[in-house]
């Protein structure tokens, strides 16, 4: 008896639920509708939701035939997800990459549609989209301008008297001041800041751009010497005790923390992290430093910068014409100005006006002889992370020599496929 | 005078052991509240970190919120999505389960009642699925839902869940079935009773524990899922809790206050239904594994 | 006769998805394993065994089999002896103990994106509760999930604190079907407690323990998501296990076909161990 009317109830649910699926179905939107087209547009930044649906309401409000659905999918699962749309025809219109080995993989796999000949490349700085270029043509095309040097805290440095450094001498007098100070010079995070810093530490010791195509091809080496002394100037900030304790139990919000409360002058991780750091304290004044590893003479490149956010189209999209048209109107002035101050992140787009501090500050940047991120000039992930792995070793006290040896290992396996 | 000696010693004996006893339970008892301490601190410091802003956490991360900022649940709730995220998971849920219940049995009914060799190739065949990692078939799976014209549709999630919980969920019942004495089975076929009436009138109402277990289990990982709506669910009317959670997580960067009021709200119906029914959720398991 | 026929009905809804979505699937990754695949391209390039004369010769690989073997070892040994004790006082039916199980199987409940969420925050080097309450007491922290000798065991910690319970009910479950009888003998034999637990408990329990260690070795050598969320494998590897190898492989470096080798020896490895276990536990039971 009991168990009948166990089993009435279990298919009375079941009735229910599939009601209220049917519901669900007939109120909740999504579906083209009246000849409406929908394109999908996959980005990996939640923290831009909010501006984002504001620039597509003003574009399905110029463009009422095409209704925009956007897909975020944060960094970490974003390729696999993006992996699985690209496969179909229908799974994505347009979508974002990063520059550096994800770009490499998808133009190879033939997934991007050729945008060289369209209209609104003209839009965006000649300079700022080569990242998303391959054999003279344009597959993609880099909205966000990131430079990946320390930020720093203009208060604390005019409280202690430090003038920016422009060279290895000054930078490590700056710390050392600091640190005397009771300030924690820099604060390091293990998991975003290995492969934001050791640009920094690169890029006067190897100043050749192609140097990481060099290690692709076999030609150099990350025990050779330029590496060596890469490793070696993180390893005296670290002998020195200019990190705060214990980075490698600091995430980037730890890191981020420290440098926000005022505990720590720089944070090691780029310009994409200003906004974060206002929004919790909104009284810090911050600044981009970049630490030079040579004498000032020596010094070729004065800063890194990186283009990501690359958006491109599906190849196998039918929808071309319509996903062509949402990234004209990304590229439009006031639009990308518009998401420009509401994300606190800059873009290659020409003339585009910054109106937040932070912005301006980064904005002098672009005059600075800067040079493109190394970390993304990969054509093999694998790479990336033996040197980011590197990083950490040094951070966790294992010695210079050894981290590069061990690091090295990586590179010879993927490059002898 | 071996007789008065016992006499004499037995209430000592007796108090020694008492003590020994006390000592002993006042141990046990001290190992059961340290443990209980380590699993609902943790609960404990989660709510609170909830009402905290970001600065009051840093500055005092054990203590009590100086007052309580309810405005963080505020801000998650007036976004307006979340009951519809929690209807979609309470659909998702509650359908996936009932077919899964349903289907398992059934097959489980045939897997115990088929004969020898076509039996343990069936059994076989489920029970191997327990050991192939998710991540293995994620991407031709995927083409395969999209091919089909599956993704971003309840039914999709739907389908998929049954598809996965059939090898842990037919281990279970199998088991407990092949526990049930066959004496019963032959009585009501002597009695006329066909395979349906066996399974719906016999069988079934006696595989309840089993029934319970399977349930449980996939209650818990169904609601809890993130890996398929990542997955398969792109438009906010189709969404689940967890795929919700994951995009504050990332909105609010960096920011443990913000991101425990999501752990809290998509954790409440859980422990809610979970106290409720915790004589279910626990009996429910034993009774379905032991006798496996 | 006829009447059988309809057995193969009732199997039909069950094996027809589960052939369509579960083993479709993974024969596909099956035979991707043996390509050179990068998880996006029309072109699928055949290599054989290339893969897993690869990953034979991968020290990353032996890493994440290592560790997934040490954390697998850790979480069995501590997670079964502790739950066994658990459940040892907790095998009368009182009030008291009913609460003291509800609360240890609590955790069980939870997402484990949220219990990866607590765990990280809990472990935090500056605001975690672990770290301040050293602080508090004078004593040195500790990097709980940075220190690479040190973040393997917080990570089995937060993995028993989280499956604990389910075994704990399942010894429960299994102390409470011994009869009672037996050990009123055993106490008429005049048998010590420890030797009551050996000749008597042990051998009754064993079919309990089989399921708590096939279930317990499963369920550790496919850990993933606490692991993705709290360390991503790092740092430098140290907790890198055949799961997030795979994962790394598929959706970081392009690597489809190498990741679908490697999860080809994370199923011939559970498969080999738990078959063994099963053995080795059964020839136990009749050695009895």
């Amino acid at each position: 008896m009991k168990n009948k009317k166990l089993l009435s109830i279990v298919a009375l649910i079941t009735v229910f639920a599939l009601l209220l699926t049917g519901c669900a179905k007939g109120g909740g939107g999504g579906q083209a509708q009246g000849g409406k087209t929908t394109i999908t547009f996959a980005h990996w930044r939640p923290e831009d939701t909010e501006a984002f649906k504001k620039i597509i309401a003003k574009f399905e409000e110029q463009n009422p035939n095409v209704k925009v659905e956007m897909t975020i999918t944060p960094s970490a699962n974003y390729i696999a997800n993006l992996q699985g749309m690209l496969l179909s025809g229908e799974g994505v219109d347009v979508f974002t990459t990063f520059p550096g080995s994800q770009f490499e993989t998808i133009y190879s796999s033939n997934a991007y549609s050729d945008l060289t000949n369209e209209g609104f490349v003209k839009n965006f700085e000649p300079a700022l989209i080569k990242a998303g270029q391959k054999d003279g043509k344009q597959y993609a095309i880099p909205y966000q301008l990131v430079y990946n040097i320390p930020v720093y805290n203009k208060a604390l440095f005019a409280k202690y008297n430090i003038e920016v450094p422009k060279d290895w001498d000054s930078f490590l007098k700056a710390s050392e001041t600091l640190k005397k100070n009771g300030i924690i010079p820099i604060a390091f995070s293990i998991d975003v800041s290995p492969q934001q810093f050791i640009n920094s530490m690169i890029m006067n010791n190897a100043p050749e751009e192609d140097i990481f195509q060099k290690l692709e091809a076999g030609q150099t080496k990350l025990t050779d010497e330029w590496f060596i002394k890469s490793l070696g100037a993180l390893k005296e900030l670290k002998d020195k005790g200019y990190f705060q304790q214990d980075v490698p139990g600091t995430k980037a919000d730890g890191a981020l923390a420290l440098f926000a409360q005022e505990k720590a002058a720089m944070l090691a991780a780029g310009s994409f992290s200003m906004a974060t750091v206002k929004k919790q304290n909104p009284n810090i004044q911050q600044g981009l430093i970049a630490p030079i590893t040579t004498t000032e003479d020596k010094a070729v490149w004065k800063g890194i910068h990186t283009s990501t956010f690359m958006l491109g189209i599906n190849a196998k999209s039918k929808k071309q014409t319509e996903a062509k048209k949402f990234i004209e109107f990304l590229s439009n002035v006031d639009i990308a100005s518009q998401y420009a101050n509401e994300t606190g992140q800059m873009v290659t787009v020409k003339g585009a006006k910054y109106s937040t501090p932070e912005l301006q500050e980064s904005g002098k940047w672009t005059s600075v002889k800067t040079r493109f991120q190394p970390m993304y000039t990969f054509k093999k992930e694998e790479i990336k992370t033996a040197i980011v792995t590197a990083v950490q070793k040094i951070q966790q006290g294992i010695s210079v020599e050894q981290a590069a040896k061990e690091a090295q290992i990586e590179v010879d396996k993927v490059i002898k496929k | 005078m071996s007789v008065k000696h016992e006499v004499n010693s037995a209430p000592e004996a007796e108090s020694s052991a008492k003590v020994a006893n006390n000592v002993k339970d006042i141990m046990k008892q001290l190992i059961l509240a340290l443990y209980a301490a380590l699993i609902l601190g943790p609960f404990m410091l989660v709510v609170m970190t909830s009402l905290k802003t970001t600065q009051e956490l840093y500055q005092n991360p054990l203590g009590l919120p100086s007052t309580f900022h309810f405005e963080n649940y505020a801000k998650i709730l007036m976004e307006g999505k979340m009951p519809f995220y929690f209807k979609n998971s309470f659909i998702v849920t509650i359908i996936s389960v009932t077919l899964i219940i349903f289907f398992a049995s059934l097959a489980s009914y045939a897997i115990t009642r088929l004969d020898g060799w076509k039996s343990k190739l069936m059994y076989g065949l489920f029970t191997i699925g327990m050991m192939i990692p998710t991540q293995v078939n994620m991407i031709p799976l995927y083409l395969l839902v999209v091919k089909l014209g599956l993704n971003n549709s309840i039914l999709g999630l739907i389908i998929i869940y049954i598809a996965f919980a059939m090898p842990f969920a037919t281990f279970i019942m199998v088991g407990f079935m092949r526990g049930i004495p066959k004496s019963l089975i032959e009585a009501s076929k002597i009695d006329g009773a066909n395979e349906w009436q066996i399974y719906s009138r016999v069988v079934l109402p006696l595989s309840l524990p089993s029934v319970a277990t399977v349930a449980i289990f996939n209650f818990v990982w169904v609601w809890n899922d993130l890996l398929f709506p990542l997955l398969f669910v792109r438009t906010d009317s189709v969404k689940t809790l967890p795929l919700a959670m994951l995009r504050f997580q990332g909105e609010y960067m960096f920011d443990f206050p913000m991101i425990f009021v999501g752990v809290v709200l998509a954790s409440i119906p859980m422990i809610v239904t979970y106290v409720l029914l915790q004589r279910w959720f626990i009996q429910g398991l034993t009774a379905g594994s032991v006798k496996g | 006769m006829k009447s059988r026929r309809i057995l193969y009905l009732f199997l039909l809804p069950a094996l027809a998805l589960y052939i369509m979505f579960f083993v479709i699937p993974t024969v596909a990754a099956l035979g991707l394993s043996f390509t050179d695949w990068n998880g996006i391209s029309s072109n699928i390039p055949f290599v054989g065994l290339d893969n897993y004369k690869e990953l034979l010769k991968d020290n990353i690989f032996h890493k994440s089999v290592g560790n997934n073997v040490k954390f697998t070892l850790v979480v069995l040994t501590a997670q079964t002896a502790l739950s066994l004790v658990f459940a040892i006082f907790l095998m009368k039916n009182s009030k008291l103990n009913v609460v003291y199980r509800t609360v240890f199987f609590l955790p069980m409940v939870l997402a484990s994106v949220s219990i990866a969420f607590i765990w990280m925050f809990t472990y935090d080097s500056n605001i975690g509760a672990l770290n301040v309450m050293l602080g508090n007491l004078g004593l040195a922290k500790q990097s709980w999930l940075g220190n690479s000798k040190i973040a393997i065991y917080s990570l089995a910690f937060a993995q028993i604190w989280t499956h604990i319970g389910q075994v704990m009910i399942i010894f429960i479950a299994g102390l409470q079907s011994i009869p009672e009888n037996l050990y009123e003998a055993a106490r008429i034999e005049g048998a010590s407690a420890w030797q009551t637990f050996r000749y008597v408990t042990w051998p009754l329990l064993i079919p309990a323990a089989t399921i708590v260690v096939a279930l317990t070795t499963i369920q550790s050598f496919r850990a993933f998501d606490l692991i993705f969320v709290m360390t991503d494998g790092g740092p430098a590897y140290a907790t890198e296990i055949i799961s997030t190898f795979l994962y790394h492989n598929a959706f970081i470096n392009h690597r489809f076909g190498l990741a679908s080798a490697s999860a080809v020896i994370l199923m011939l490895i559970i498969a080999v161990i738990t078959y063994t276990q099963s053995k080795l536990l059964a020839s136990q039971n009749k050695g009895m």
